[in-house]
């Protein structure tokens, strides 16, 4: 079977940003008595306007493997996948240099965007007062705090205010105060439009979620209703023990 | 914002922020061409070995020991930002793009070892063509720093590369030099990448002279080089994400 990506033409509101389909996925080695792994197998997945989108999934279940082939870093083994937009990618590893300081980050992957030097330097501070990292700007990446790495790692993803967001788990090392600040932030973006589809451990983040898929035996559900009957659930045996 | 050029001082801020790398730059050309030169004036006369003189000695100092921090030099730089550089070209950064800002970093650092070289050369020996001698130097440091960001983009282990390249250049070095040591050389070490810009700066250096056929050689060598690690590094970075701006 043969792998195909299609790009169609520009995002526009109430409409699906990101289409996968029938996508497969093993992960194996050319060499003698190693093992390969399947992850995904015919795995659907839709992205919409304004959506927040959560991946859910055991570890080692695939989802990092299904976002990668989404954001398009990593080539699916077949499957379709259509995308439309810009995108804004943040991985589960802060994947900076290292020698770099935060503003050098900014200019060399705003530069990247295709940004102006005006531009880049407006979505620094921007994101820099937003994230609470302003007094970091001239420090090097190596330099910095796990948690503070993470902001720049999620700013770099946010920087050119994309269509579609795809973050791998991007609170990790996030205090308390960062982590409702990035919430608000997802909701204000996704209010104005951006598709946020994020993979998520945390079971209290589902009821921010709009739409959850679940990714399990290499394919992916959509259990978005399933999660809001077991919400309903608990909340009514909250309320009969309250009684 | 420009790419080549932001993409240039990002790499020179990451070289001189390396400072291991910037004083094995300045200090080991001293050392190697120093250090080579009296081993092999100082080998003992034997029935089949024979001392070389001194001068020859460090001007095989000075190609091993440009060989060698470029090659380490081309090696680190296509190693040590792998990942980073995925994410950069996922945002549009042009592969080739980003290829040429490392090999025109690479280019200047080697320009800077290969003028510590000569600086050494020029203090010991005083060159017979001056300026043939730096240009052959520099040509001798490009060769291995494309040859070590061949081998990063083949092989993106340090320590694994490392070996690959400090091997390679020793090898090289030795069997290319006319050593005393490897009797008995075979044709095809006119084939390594040293042969050739040894020979052009050894008649710089004695002679004053240089043979076209050797320059054509090495500047074949050079293009055959930059066509692969530009293949390499295209597929190492290859995305399929088609993103519509």
């Amino acid at each position: 079977m043969e792998a195909s990506t299609t790009t169609t033409g520009e995002a526009t509101s109430n409409k699906v940003l990101v289409r996968a389909n029938e996508i497969e996925k093993t992960y194996g080695s050319s060499f003698p008595f190693t093992r390969s792994v399947t992850v995904l197998t015919d795995a659907d997945l839709e992205i919409r306007t304004g959506e927040i989108v959560g991946i859910v999934g055991a570890n080692g279940s695939g989802k990092s493997t299904l976002m990668n082939i989404l954001v398009g870093v990593l080539e699916q083994d077949s499957g379709t996948v259509e995308r439309t937009g810009t995108v804004g990618w943040c991985p589960q590893e802060p994947l900076l240099y290292d020698r770099l300081t935060v503003g050098e980050t900014f200019r060399l992957f705003g530069s990247g965007y295709g940004m102006t030097a005006e531009e880049i330097d407006e979505a620094k501070h921007r994101l820099a007062s937003k994230l609470d990292f302003e007094q970091y700007l001239d420090y090097r990446i190596d330099q910095l705090s796990g948690g503070n790495r993470q902001k720049i790692n999620l700013s770099i993803a946010l920087m050119h205010n994309p269509d579609v967001l795809m973050l791998d788990e991007p609170y990790t090392g996030f205090d308390w105060e960062t982590y409702l600040t990035f919430w608000d932030l997802a909701e204000e973006l996704a209010a104005d439009g951006t598709a946020v589809t994020m993979i998520s451990h945390l079971i209290e983040e589902q009821s921010r979620l709009d739409r959850i898929y679940e990714v399990r035996d290499g394919q992916v559900y959509d259990v978005t209703d399933q999660e809001a009957e077991t919400d309903a659930t608990a909340s009514e045996r909250g309320e009969a023990t309250d009684e | 914002m420009n790419r080549v050029r932001t993409g240039i001082r990002s790499n020179v801020s990451t070289f001189l922020r390396t400072p291991l790398d910037v004083v094995l730059a300045l200090l080991l050309p001293v050392v190697v061409i120093e250090g080579w030169g009296q081993a092999m004036a100082g080998l003992p006369t034997m029935p089949t070995v024979e001392a070389i003189p001194i001068d020859l000695g460090r001007l095989l100092g000075a190609i091993f020991g440009i060989a060698i921090i470029a090659g380490l030099m081309g090696l680190t730089q296509m190693i040590s930002a792998r990942t980073a550089d995925r994410r950069l070209v996922q945002t549009g950064y042009p592969p080739r793009t980003l290829l040429a800002t490392r090999l025109a970093t690479l280019g200047g650092v080697t320009v800077v070892v290969a003028a510590v070289n000569y600086g050494v050369l020029w203090l010991t020996i005083s060159p017979e063509a001056p300026v043939l001698t730096f240009v052959f130097l520099v040509l001798a440091g490009l060769v291995y720093a494309f040859l070590g960001a061949l081998v990063g983009a083949l092989l993106p282990r340090l320590f694994e590369g490392s070996l690959v390249v400090v091997f390679l250049a020793m090898m090289d070095a030795f069997l290319s030099g006319d050593s005393p040591l490897a009797a008995d050389i075979p044709e095809f070490v006119e084939y390594f990448p040293l042969y050739h810009p040894k020979e052009l700066l050894q008649e710089a250096m004695f002679q004053g002279t240089y043979t076209t056929g050797n320059l054509g050689f090495v500047a074949g060598y050079l293009l055959v080089l930059l066509v692969l690690v530009t293949v390499v590094f295209g597929m190492t970075m290859r995305t399929s994400g088609g993103w519509s701006a």
